[in-house]
């Protein structure tokens, strides 16, 4: 689907995982394809803790974070406490599934993108672009 | 100009008026059948709705066990509710972990927000209080197998503790496979071989002492919900039931007459596809009557009957102006009846993006008693029926699903297309195409890619329980309270035993699981027992 040849940049690395034990992987599988089919190299976690995350995020030296949530945001909040404790509190993250919307802004407000079911993939694609800053020399969906 | 060849989900295609040659020969002949007699195309049962209308059987469960008991009272003797379902908790119950396992302690907020939280049987007599469990239909939990072994008999040993004898208990198990491992698999799980094996002792325990037990039920929305389509749904379905009957005729405790009237209570799901939906019930009677009667020579009628459970789609509620779910849910519950179902749950229209509301539980319930008594529903069997559109959609159908079954088999059956990733493979082909569909606009929904406006007017907010984020802390305490008072000699020896006949598969374990929970074995225990005995089971899958 894309040329990565263009870009001096290498392809960015993204982790993507799930937060709760919930097992519904269908949007996730969605994601995952859409950013590969944009250029990037998309590492699946799984089922992560979010301990496990800020350690594989660290370990894999990822670009961005992408985290499905299946319940509450204090899981996603202690992710992004765990990821600045191993020193990667840097790397962007951004989340998608059945998030409450009530609870949007707490995620908002640490610079977290909130993408419900029903986004489009383009907007993902998108923001995975401007938050890896592959958004003007990137490969195009 | 050349028109786009219009098709439904699935990817028949659509014609702009169907007539009498649309209708296949086999289904005209199936027509002839009145409901009640095989092929059951037209109903399971003669009078239908006139008889017995639908069960309305929502799906309920979250927080505490507290908590439980009052939706379950509400939904039950206020609601209107014709029978109840126990959710439990994803996280702790299908992957049988103690709520103090590493896995939820960095999750605990995440506890109890897809279901209760039970920490042993103490927990079911709570969430039982006050029930009638002598007259209520139940379906206590179990959707995955792990689970069931666990729940199945802890609601069965709290009723016998009330001295109620297990043979007045009615109600249904579920331990599906499609759940377990398609749909949502949880990150640790039993082998599908330990399944069945668990599968075959609750279908014999019941063969033997609950009659008005359905042990197991073959919940096909897992596989729909997760990605296959009609026929492939059909298909699947039709072959997991074959894997039981070959496996338990191999062990030759049940006859296969018997067994097949056992194992006949299965699951579909009605998405907003909804002709295709409601001529998929319709053929899957016809598939599993002709199943049983041409692959097993079953003679019996009865044993050849299906009887389905719906639940509409969840994948169809969207997260943007939830109200528009409730028209949704009613066009899929009046096709769920048009196809014929015996029991229906209507998701919750606030399903992206919560367990139900009080609200949204209620509208759910609404919804079907507004169908049951408003508009004559109840009346008519197989109103389709004859519709020479619905009749060629049911019989394209069963072509394409026998089929699918005949890939299954052919590439070793149903366990084996599980476990080399084959069905998760269609899945994720017909999600891409759907998402692609989405994506362009050509599958349009209202409110999230048509039609969409930027004021949210229609806002609601995610249902969290009561007790919030303190769930988890409750149940500490409950499962610290449970190891200081509890018998401990007698759990440890309880566990032994489970441990023993695990490791041995000429018994019955259903018995074992039984003094377990009634010793006060806690289920990350239980657990413990099965994930040493029977390791883990990785997912095949791949994005």
């Amino acid at each position: 689907m894309s040329e990565q040849g263009s870009t001096p940049l290498p392809p960015a690395r993204v982790l993507v995982a799930k937060s709760s034990l919930d097992g519904h992987w269908r949007g996730v599988a969605v994601v995952a394809r859409a950013l590969r089919e944009a250029g990037f190299e998309v590492i699946l976690g799984g089922m992560l803790r979010p301990s496990e995350m800020a350690s594989v995020a660290a370990a894999e030296d990822v670009d961005l974070v992408g985290i499905n949530v299946g319940g509450r945001v204090e899981v996603v909040e202690r992710a992004l406490d765990e990821m600045e404790a191993a020193g990667v509190g840097g790397v962007p993250v951004f989340v998608g599934g059945t998030v409450p919307p009530q609870a949007i802004p707490r995620l908002t407000e640490r610079g977290v993108g909130v993408f419900p079911p029903g986004s489009s993939l383009a907007s993902i694609v998108e923001e995975a672009r401007r938050l890896t800053g592959r958004d003007s020399s990137g490969p195009r969906l | 100009m050349i028109e786009n060849q219009p098709e439904t989900t699935s990817g028949i295609p659509l014609k702009l008026l169907y007539g009498p040659d649309d209708v296949p020969a086999d289904i005209r002949e199936a027509l002839g059948s009145p409901p009640g007699r095989a092929p059951y195309l037209r109903g399971a049962y003669p009078r239908m709705y006139r008889d017995r209308p639908w069960r309305i059987f929502q799906l309920s469960g979250y927080g505490n066990p507290e908590d439980m008991n009052e939706r379950l009272k509400f939904l039950l003797f206020e609601a209107g509710e014709t029978g109840i379902i126990i959710k439990h908790d994803r996280m702790t119950d299908d992957h049988l972990y103690d709520v103090d396992h590493p896995e939820i302690v960095e999750r605990r907020e995440d506890v109890g927000l897809t279901g209760t939280v039970t920490v042993g049987l103490r927990d079911y007599e709570t969430i039982l209080s006050d029930l009638p469990l002598d007259s209520i239909y139940a379906k206590p939990g179990g959707g995955v197998p792990q689970s069931a072994v666990y729940t199945l008999p802890s609601y069965w040993s709290v009723a016998t503790r009330r001295g109620i004898p297990l043979e007045k208990l009615a109600g249904t198990g579920q331990s599906d496979f499609f759940l377990t491992y398609l749909g949502c698999p949880t990150k640790e799980q039993i082998p599908p071989e330990a399944a069945i094996r668990f599968n075959l002792d609750l279908i014999e325990w019941c063969s033997e002492r609950m009659p008005r037990w359905v042990p197991v039920s073959i919940a096909g929305y897992n596989a729909a919900d997760s990605g296959l389509s009609a026929h492939q749904e059909l298909g699947a379905v039709m072959a997991n039931a074959v894997q039981y009957l070959d496996m338990i005729a191999a062990r030759g405790k049940v006859d296969v007459e018997r067994l097949a009237h056992r194992i006949g209570g299965v699951n579909f799901r009605v998405s907003m596809e909804v002709f295709e939906d409601a001529a998929k019930l319709r053929a899957a009677r016809k598939m599993w009557s002709d199943l049983l009667g041409e692959r097993y020579g079953i003679t019996d009628e009865k044993a050849r009957q299906m009887r389905i459970h719906v639940v509409t789609a969840g994948s169809a509620m969207t997260y943007q102006e939830p109200f528009n779910n409730i028209v949704r849910g009613t066009l899929m519950a009046l096709f769920s009846v048009l196809g014929g179902t015996q029991s229906l749950g209507v998701s919750g229209y606030d399903e992206a993006m919560s367990i139900p509301s009080d609200h949204a539980h209620l509208m759910s319930i609404r919804i079907q008693q507004i169908l049951q008594n408003e508009i004559n529903l109840r009346e008519i069997a197989d109103p389709l029926g004859g519709s020479y559109y619905v009749e060629s959609l049911t019989g394209e159908l069963e072509q394409r699903g026998w089929e699918f079954f005949e890939q299954i088999q052919g590439r070793g059956g149903f366990l084996s297309v599980l476990d080399d990733g084959f069905l998760l493979e269609c899945a994720e082909e017909n999600n891409q195409r759907i998402a692609v569909g989405m994506e362009s606009g050509e599958r349009a929904i209202v409110g999230v890619n048509t039609h969409t406006i930027d004021d949210p007017i229609m806002d609601v907010e995610a249902f969290e329980g009561r007790s919030g984020a303190q769930t988890w802390e409750m149940a500490m305490e409950r499962l610290a309270d449970l190891r200081r008072t509890r018998h401990g000699r007698g759990a440890v020896e309880a566990l032994r035993h489970l441990e023993a006949v695990c490791r041995d598969d000429s018994v019955n374990a259903i018995p074992a699981f039984m003094e377990a929970v009634s010793a006060d074995a806690s289920i990350g225990e239980i657990g413990n027992v099965l994930r040493e005995t029977f390791g883990d089971w990785q997912v095949p899958i791949s994005v």
